[in-house]
C-alpha cells in the first residue's frame, strides 16, 4: 500500500496518464461506454480548470458556464459557417472565451466573496437569456444550434469514437500537466495566498488584482477548451450550456472531489457523469435524490472530499505508522 | 529652511488631517522620520496613532496634507504599490499566510520584491531554490529555524509575530512599520522582542513604531512623538519626552504604565 502512495507521489503525471489512456479497457467493466469516457474527459478538463480559480485562490465564481457556453457557440458557429476542420474553429472558440473572461474578470474580481458570486451569476444568466432572445438568430434560440449531419474533422480525420477519446484525453493530459506546474510555480504559490490572506498579500507588494484576473482567465481558458471539445463530440450547442445549472454542476463536482488539490475536481466529475449516466439506471426515478444524500454526507463528514475520504482510508490502512509528510 | 535637511528625512507626514464625520482623527499633523533611527509614536487610546500608520500605509485617505516616502509623494498609491517603494507594515494582530508552512510565508515577499507586483511565471521552478534559501536565512534572523516546515497555524503568538516579521524584512523594506509589537506578550517575549528589532535597527533600518509599553519605547527610540486628541504634542528624545508637562498632562488618569 505504501508503495503504491509512494509511486503516486513520485510519478503522478505517468499514473495518471495511463489510467486515463487505459480507459477504453477499464471502464466497460464498470458499465461504462466510450462515449462516456469522452464526456468525462471533457467536464474533468473542465473542473480541472475551475480548480485553479476556485481551489486556489477561493475565488467561488457561478458563472463559468459563461465561457463554456460562449466557446460551444462560437465552435457550433464556426462549423456551420466556416468548415468542419477543428483545429480553427477550436482556435477561435478559446479566444472568444478568453476575451470574454478577461471583460468579466475585470468587473467582477474587485468583489470578494459572496458578491463575486453573486455577480458572476448574473452575468451567465444575462447571457443566457441573451442567447435565447437578442441573439436567437445566431444561437438558434430555445433549439439550440442545430448542426445536422456534421461531422468534425482534424486534417481530414474524423472526430468520432476512439479518435475523438484519445485526442480529449490527449488535452486532458496536458492540461493536468499545465495545472500542476502552475501549482508548484511562484505564480501558484501567490494565487494559494491569496486564498489564505489576502490582506497581507496587498501589504506585502502583491497586485492581487491582476493575479486574481490572471487566474480568473486561466481558468476561462480551460473552460472554453473543455466547451470547444464538447461540440466536437456532439456536434450541438444546447441553451444548458450557457446556463446557470452548468456552473452549479461544476461547483458539486469540484466540492465532492476536493477542492484545491487538482486530481479532486477531476473524479468529482468523473462520479457525477457515472452516476448520472450508469448507476441512475439501476436507481430509477429517485437517483437524483441518492446523488444529493451523498452530496450532503460528502459536505458533512469529509469537507475535503473524495481525495481526503482517501487520504483517511491510507491512514487507517497504514496503522500506527506516522503520518509523514502530507501534501 | 528645511531643504539641507530633506536627504536626511526618510518619511516625510505634513499637515495631514483626518475627517471620520464630524470626528477630527488627525488634525495638521508633521512628522518627519530621519534615515536609520527608531521614532515611536506614543499617545492615550483614541489619539489617532493607528490613523496616522493607515494614512501612510495607503489605508486611508486623509482628508488634507501630504505624505514623502523617500522623496516620492504616497498619497495616491495603493498598498502594494507604497510596499513596493519600500515601506513594510507589521500589524498589530500577525498577518500571516495561516494554512502555508513558514517557509512558503516568507518566499511570497521574496518573489514580490524580486518579481514586483505581478508576474505571470507560471511554470518557472528554477528560480525557487535562491529564493528558498534566502527566505530560510530571513527564518534564521528572526529565530525561527527550527519550524521552517511547520505550519504557520501552529505557532505560538509571540512566534507568528516573529513570522511577521520575516514577511517584512524579507521584502527587504528601507523602513518597517510596527503597530504594537508587542502587544498581547509576555514579558521575557517583550524583552526578546525589544532584542530582535535593536539587532535590526543596528543594520540601518528605520522604523516607526506605535505601541503601549513604555518600556518597549524607551528602551528603543532616538526620537518620540506624542499624539493627543489628532494633533502632535510633543517630540524629542525619550528624556526630553519623559519631562515634558504637557505629556504628563496627556496621560494622567488615562492609563498608568
Amino acid at each position: 500500500m505504501e508503495y503504491v502512495v509512494s509511486i503516486l507521489k513520485k510519478f503522478p503525471l505517468t499514473v495518471f496518464a495511463l489510467v486515463i489512456l487505459t480507459m477504453p479497457f477499464w471502464f466497460p467493466w464498470i458499465g461504462g461506454y466510450g462515449g462516456l469516457a469522452t464526456k468525462i474527459m471533457i467536464w474533468a478538463l473542465f473542473a480541472l480548470g475551475f480548480d485553479i480559480l476556485l481551489g486556489f485562490t477561493g475565488y467561488l465564481s457561478f458563472g463559468h458556464a459563461i465561457f463554456f457556453g460562449v466557446s460551444a457557440y462560437a465552435t457550433g458557429l464556426m462549423f456551420k459557417h466556416f468548415s468542419d476542420e477543428i483545429i480553427p474553429a477550436m482556435i477561435v472558440a478559446v479566444i472568444v472565451g478568453t476575451l470574454a473572461s478577461v471583460i468579466i474578470g475585470y468587473l467582477t474580481l474587485k468583489k470578494s466573496g459572496i458578491y463575486f458570486s453573486i455577480l458572476t451569476l448574473a452575468f451567465g444568466e444575462m447571457l443566457h437569456s441573451s442567447a435565447l432572445s437578442t441573439f436567437g438568430g445566431f444561437t438558434g434560440g430555445e433549439n439550440g444550434l442545430t448542426l445536422p449531419d456534421m461531422i468534425p474533422s482534424m486534417l481530414g480525420i474524423e472526430m468520432r469514437g476512439e479518435v475523438m477519446f484519445y485526442m480529449t484525453a490527449a488535452v486532458l493530459i496536458l492540461g493536468y500537466y499545465i495545472a500542476r506546474r502552475i501549482s508548484d510555480s511562484p505564480f501558484g504559490l501567490i494565487l494559494k495566498a491569496i486564498k489564505s490572506n489576502q490582506e497581507r498579500l496587498e501589504y506585502t507588494g502583491i497586485d492581487v488584482q491582476k493575479y486574481k484576473l490572471g487566474a480568473f482567465v486561466i481558468s476561462a481558458i480551460y473552460a472554453s477548451v473543455a466547451g470547444s471539445l464538447m461540440v466536437v463530440y456532439e456536434p450541438y450547442v444546447g441553451t444548458e450550456y450557457l446556463r446557470w445549472s452548468t456552473s452549479g454542476n461544476l461547483v458539486l463536482m469540484s466540492v465532492m472531489g476536493g477542492v484545491g488539490t487538482l486530481i479532486g475536481p477531476i473524479i468529482g466529475a468523473a462520479f457525477m457523469l457515472y452516476f448520472e449516466n450508469v448507476l441512475s439506471v439501476p436507481l430509477g426515478e429517485e437517483w437524483l435524490l441518492v446523488l444529493g444524500l451523498i452530496f450532503m454526507a460528502i459536505v458533512i463528514f469529509l469537507p475535503g472530499g473524495f481525495t481526503d475520504g482517501f487520504k483517511l482510508i491510507y491512514k487507517k490502512l497504514i496503522g500506527k505508522k506516522p503520518d509523514g509528510e502530507e501534501k | 529652511m528645511s531643504k539641507e535637511s530633506i536627504s536626511d528625512v526618510m518619511l516625510d507626514c505634513y499637515q495631514v488631517s483626518k475627517n471620520f464625520g464630524g470626528l477630527q482623527a488627525l488634525n495638521d499633523v508633521n512628522l518627519k522620520v530621519k534615515h536609520n533611527t527608531i521614532h515611536s509614536l506614543i499617545g492615550p487610546n483614541g489619539a489617532g496613532k493607528s490613523t496616522l500608520l493607515n494614512v501612510i500605509t495607503g489605508m486611508i485617505t486623509p482628508t488634507h496634507g501630504s505624505v514623502v516616502f523617500d522623496d516620492k509623494p504616497m498619497l495616491d498609491l495603493s498598498p502594494h504599490e507604497i510596499n513596493q517603494l519600500g515601506l513594510a507594515k507589521v500589524f498589530q494582530t500577525p498577518a500571516i499566510f495561516p494554512e502555508m508552512t513558514l517557509i512558503k510565508n516568507v518566499c511570497i515577499p521574496a518573489l514580490a520584491s524580486r518579481d514586483g507586483a505581478f508576474k505571470l511565471n507560471m511554470f518557472q521552478k528554477e528560480g525557487m531554490r535562491s529564493i528558498e534559501s534566502f527566505a530560510e536565512e530571513t527564518l534564521e534572523e528572526v529565530g525561527l529555524k527550527d519550524s521552517v516546515h511547520k505550519e504557520a497555524r501552529f505557532l505560538s503568538r509571540g512566534d507568528k509575530r516573529r513570522l511577521e516579521l520575516a514577511i517584512c524584512l524579507a521584502h527587504r523594506p528601507k523602513m518597517l512599520l510596527l503597530d504594537e509589537p508587542t502587544a498581547g506578550m509576555a514579558r521575557h517575549e517583550t524583552e526578546n522582542t525589544i532584542l530582535l528589532l535593536r539587532k535590526i535597527a543596528d543594520r540601518g533600518m528605520t522604523m516607526v513604531i506605535v505601541e503601549h509599553d513604555m518600556n518597549v519605547v524607551f528602551a528603543l527610540s532616538e526620537t518620540i512623538s506624542v499624539l493627543a486628541q489628532g494633533t502632535i504634542i510633543a517630540e524629542g528624545t525619550p528624556n526630553e519626552v519623559k519631562g515634558n508637562p504637557k505629556v504628563i498632562e496627556a496621560y494622567l488618569g488615562e492609563e498608568q504604565e
